[in-house]
């Protein structure tokens, strides 16, 4: 765990309880609360590091329960002792590890299939570049598989393979609709996050200052 | 009219403020609230807890207000999805905007007020709706 906060923080609750049926209702919100990364105190109750936006998108959850004719509220809390938000911590930590294991596993077995097509493969790096965007927008307490993740999905961005999808002439009408295959060819030792930047951006920089 | 919103601007509230000036109401007037108890009688409320006008059947905000107003113009329609993913991030639309949106949005509301926010966004927001205008009657990015 390698939470950078001094001392214990806060953190913001929700609780609530939904009717078993319909089921409808009860999916669409754990979903919800799964796309935030939420750790899981107990049943029908879930927690967030406290911030605006935490706050506020556990807001929308719990009025989401309301409408399906649940009851909810919103708490901001603090554990009692450094021990009880460590183990908050860690869950949460261990949560996302896992997430990035699976991305790290999918980034290898593409790496390792030689025969894709450069289409495919180009795909499959941009799902996987999303899927790494959406594990790290929830993961509060990132472990060690976040940077071991981006660099197995850079590894297959840098592969040969993935650089035979050569880049279509540059600023022409083909190269705007062949984004991000040409973005991925021209430029293998950037980032992730750098690279995600809309491959379009220079071009039209370019034709402004022109 | 006056109008009431929840303190601590983000993405849908500074697009929702912008389609109510330009769409619903010339005159509209902020009011910025950090407890709905504090919205006043006379004030219509959206995205906050317990309003209308907010979050409501996979919906954010600004969808509500084009829903409720009867704006069906299209342009505002891809302005709702960029806005939509932005704020909720759950696939519902194709937006890749909507990432660099929410990064300006939210690097605004490190270094500026609520009533800032919504000067320096009127403008992005006109630009962001011409953007899209032109799209959508070329059926290609515009120049």
């Amino acid at each position: 765990m390698t939470s950078t906060r001094e001392g214990i923080g806060e953190w913001v609750l929700l609780s609530y309880r939904l009717p078993r049926e319909p089921s409808t209702p009860r999916i669409a919100v754990w979903r919800k609360l799964r796309r935030l990364g939420v750790a899981q105190i107990s049943d029908g109750l879930v927690a967030l590091p406290a911030g605006a936006r935490t706050r506020e998108q556990l807001e929308w959850v719990s009025e989401e329960v309301i409408d399906a004719r649940g009851t909810a509220a919103i708490w901001l809390a603090m554990p009692a002792t450094r021990a009880q938000e460590d183990q908050l911590a860690r869950a949460m930590a261990a949560a996302r590890a896992a997430e990035y294991q699976a991305l790290i596993t999918a980034a290898e077995r593409a790496a390792a299939s030689p025969g894709t097509d450069p289409p495919a493969r180009s795909a499959a790096i941009r799902r996987l570049r999303n899927e790494f965007r959406a594990i790290q927008r929830r993961d509060y307490f990132p472990p060690a598989e976040r940077d071991q993740a981006q660099a197995a999905v850079q590894r297959l961005a840098a592969s040969p393979e993935a650089q035979a999808v050569q880049p279509p002439g540059r600023g022409s009408q083909p190269a705007r609709t062949a984004r991000t295959p040409a973005r991925t060819a021209r430029t293998p030792a950037r980032t992730v996050r750098t690279e995600a930047r809309p491959a379009g951006t220079p071009s039209r920089v370019r034709k402004e200052t022109t | 009219m006056r109008w009431a919103t929840r303190a601590a601007i983000h993405i849908d509230r500074a697009a929702c403020a912008w389609l109510i000036r330009r769409h619903v109401d010339a005159q509209a007037e902020f009011i910025f609230v950090s407890d709905p108890a504090e919205i006043p009688a006379d004030a219509t409320a959206f995205d906050i807890v317990g309003a209308e006008l907010s979050h409501h059947a996979g919906d954010c905000s600004f969808e509500r207000i084009l829903r409720s107003y009867d704006l069906a113009d299209p342009v505002l329609w891809r302005i709702a999805a960029i806005v939509h993913e932005a704020d909720l991030d759950d696939q519902r639309y194709d937006a890749p905007e909507a990432h660099g949106l929410d990064m300006v949005l939210r690097g605004l509301t490190m270094i500026r007020g609520d009533e800032d926010i919504l000067a320096i966004t009127g403008p992005v927001f006109d630009g962001i709706y011409e953007f899209c205008r032109r799209a959508i009657l070329l059926g290609r990015e515009p120049e």
